[in-house]
């Protein structure tokens, strides 16, 4: 997905928009929303940070900075106490350790394995023929969880298939999903010196069945931020504003990129 | 030639000495080709860190390192062929990517009866005897050279074996290292009458003795060069270390190997005197703390020069220790030397593992380095047919996070007290192979390191003065 967030004293537009191999394109047209939301014009944006593994394609944007350091301000911001993040995302998913500041001071990282990620959620939902949002609550109504072994997304997919067949409930199937992703990124996230509170966000947080499966394999509550899909955003532009804020105190004038939303050509 | 190849670039070196070992290599490897063709010397396949390279050249023979050629392939990113081949052998990609690459070479080689087409840097000729070592828990170094015979039935394998004493915190290793160095004794002596029956040649040992003895001073010459890197600004780096292992791996017991170092030293020598940084804005510090490197990728360390990121340290390729650091048993036998050499380096950390309650002997030496080196965090790399490496790289993290909290920062209480609290070192793990370039992306290895240096940064700035 690509987000956009506005931010005055607080958050005065948040777009979330699909996303795509044409990224320049995308991040003028959620940034067209956003403006649309906030009824401003695009020159009174004073900074822009442009964030996740797009960001180096945001024509407009004034800094890119890592998803880690965004993800870290933005639950910072909305959880005070939050000392580890999970960000369980489409492509990837992370943990985060965080001070009071909302500074990361250290990180792992899944981008290889798609089991691992929120990717194969999605696979799992498309087999099933199931809605992706729904499959949170369709888990909860499990009572016993099938055992996904498969350490493979592709193979997994296969093996729900087989379950399915052998009659195998769809709710024990997805909880058995739920089950089989929270064991994964529990396992990398406790590299980390896990400190609490704990914060999931990203995709994998909008789903119930997940955040329960992940709580029970973390042995610790965990928090979820009302809006999972824009803290990273949310974390740009807060970084935006504490450069404009620092700017102006220190007398400084910025070097911004010109604030047009040309049509760009995907060649 | 694939696109991949034509696009890749070299990677800038730091030093001059690190520049010059490409020609080195070359060189060595046209020296073999040229052996072989002439039939004046022997050619024994054969893997680094055996300790029996004075050994060899004492009984003219000229080892061809096939990790070192492994590596080749991949590092010009024409490694690729051979492990299809090997995997057309039915050979698993998950195996040791090197021995796979060797094997794939090889195997095509003896089916063709000639070097297979366009063969990087020469190629690798066939052997007339294989030295094979089974110890530091790598499989392939045992079972590699077995698969290869299967090719090549003719070509006689020896197996030296060569234990340590495991650490124990509780016992002084000492104790029970005479019985290892009996075996080891042994075990090099009949590699000695292996190799006097394969070239009809007989030990000379006060030649023996001479090239234990320029060994020796190598390795001291060696440790005092990369103290040397210790300085701030970092003069030398570890992508530059990743060749300079060459003649530290590849050309122990000789002259060329002493010279290189004497110089490389004088080299760091003048670079610290001029304060002439790897980098020119030296931010941050890193230690490459184990893993061996994706030889295709080696780009990726100037792209962390690139972040003001340096590596004046890593463990990867350190291969020798102090020797005048060492309380080793004086023996005039070279044999005896050598095992004492081996057990000297292997248990190096011990004493002073057993001197940090938690510690053992690889977390020691990253604290030792951490403090020597001044490091702000660490870059381990999972190569995943590496599994020697593999191993204990996460739980050399943990344990380091457990036992040692270098980084104090100063927090805020609830009540507004100021308070110190010391945090571990943050830490960074690449995934990828040594020379399977299906297991890389740029973007994503790239993002990692971002994020990463925005995480030293941040370290960086909540620190407590």
């Amino acid at each position: 997905m690509t987000k956009a967030v506005i931010l005055d004293n607080e958050i005065i537009a948040s777009v979330i928009g699909p996303t795509g191999a044409e990224q320049r394109r995308l991040a003028n047209n959620v940034m067209e929303k956003a403006l649309k939301e906030a009824g401003i014009p695009f020159e009174a944006i004073t900074y822009i940070v442009s964030t996740g593994y797009g960001r180096i394609n945001v024509p407009f944007a004034d800094k890119q900075v890592t998803e880690i350091s965004c993800h870290a301000k933005g639950i910072v911001s909305l959880f005070p106490d939050a000392r580890t993040i999970i960000d369980i995302g489409g492509q990837d998913s992370k943990g985060i350790k965080i001070d009071k500041d909302g500074r990361p001071t250290d990180f792992v990282m899944n981008d290889k394995c798609a089991a691992g990620s929120g990717r194969f959620l999605e696979v799992i939902a498309d087999t099933l023929e199931i809605d992706l949002e729904k499959m949170g609550e369709i888990s909860l109504t499990s009572k016993n969880p099938a055992s996904i072994s498969n350490l493979c997304t592709i193979w997994a997919q296969q093996e729900v298939v087989a379950r399915l067949s052998e009659g195998v409930p769809v709710n024990d199937l997805v909880a058995g999903v739920h089950e089989s992703l929270a064991n994964r990124v529990s396992r990398m996230v406790r590299r980390l010196n896990i400190e609490r509170e704990i914060v999931l966000t990203g995709g994998g947080a909008k789903n119930i069945g997940l955040v329960k499966a992940l709580s029970n394999y973390m042995d610790y509550p965990i928090l979820v931020p009302p809006e999972p899909l824009i803290t990273g955003a949310l974390g740009a532009a807060l970084m935006g504003k504490a450069i404009t804020e620092k700017a102006k105190t220190q007398g400084i004038q910025l070097d911004t990129k010109e604030r047009s939303l040309q049509v760009v050509e995907i060649l | 030639m694939s696109e991949e190849k034509k696009k890749h670039k070299k990677r800038r070196t730091a030093t001059q000495a690190a520049a010059s070992i490409g020609p080195m290599v070359k060189e060595f490897i046209a020296g073999t080709i040229r052996a072989k063709e002439e039939a004046r010397q022997k050619i024994a396949f054969t893997f680094i860190v055996c300790h029996h390279e004075e050994i060899l050249a004492a009984l003219d023979v000229l080892p061809l390192w096939t990790e070192n050629f492994a590596g080749i392939c991949g590092a010009i990113r024409d490694a690729e062929r051979f492990l299809q081949r090997a995997e057309s052998l039915g050979l698993s990609r998950s195996l040791c990517t090197y021995a796979l690459c060797g094997i794939g070479f090889d195997q095509w080689r003896e089916e063709i009866g000639e070097m297979p087409p366009n063969p990087p840097w020469g190629g690798q000729v066939k052997p007339d005897f294989m030295v094979s070592t089974g110890q530091i828990l790598c499989d392939p170094r045992a079972k590699w050279y077995q698969a290869s015979q299967l090719y090549m039935p003719d070509v006689p394998i020896y197996n030296i074996d060569m234990p340590y004493p495991l650490f124990d915190p509780k016992r002084d290793h000492r104790d029970v290292w005479g019985y290892y160095h009996k075996y080891i004794v042994k075990e090099l002596r009949g590699f000695v009458k292996f190799v006097e029956e394969q070239t009809g040649n007989k030990m000379d040992y006060d030649r023996l003795t001479e090239l234990v003895d320029l060994s020796d001073r190598t390795w001291n010459l060696i440790d005092e060069t990369y103290k040397l890197r210790a300085s701030v600004p970092s003069v030398m780096g570890t992508g530059d270390a990743m060749n300079t292992m060459v003649p530290m791996c590849f050309r122990m017991a000789s002259q060329e190997a002493y010279d290189f170092f004497f110089n490389l030293k004088k080299e760091l020598e003048e670079k610290i005197a001029k304060k002439e940084g790897e980098v020119e804005d030296e931010k941050y510090r890193l230690m490459w703390g184990g893993g061996l490197p994706s030889w295709f990728a080696l780009g990726d360390f100037n792209y962390f020069n690139s972040k003001g990121a340096v590596f004046p340290v890593e463990t990867t390729y350190r291969m020798v220790a102090p020797l005048n650091e060492m309380d080793l048993p004086e023996t005039k036998d070279p044999i005896e030397r050598l095992a004492w050499k081996w057990l000297g380096y292997w248990t190096f950390w011990y004493d002073k593992a057993r001197k940090r309650p938690g510690s053992e002997p690889d977390v020691e030496r990253l604290i030792n380095w951490i403090e020597e080196y001044k490091i702000d965090g660490i870059v381990m790399h999972e190569a995943f047919s590496c599994r020697t490496w593999h191993v204990g790289l996460i739980w050399q993290l943990n344990q380091l996070a457990k036992i040692y909290k270098p980084i104090p920062v100063l927090t805020l209480g609830k009540g507004g007290e100021k308070t110190v609290e010391n945090r571990e070192l943050p830490s960074l793990i690449l995934e990828s192979d040594i020379i399977d370039i299906s297991t890389y992306s740029e973007v994503d290895t790239r993002n990692r390191i971002d994020a990463f240096i925005e995480t030293l940064e941040s370290v960086r700035q909540s620190k407590a003065v």
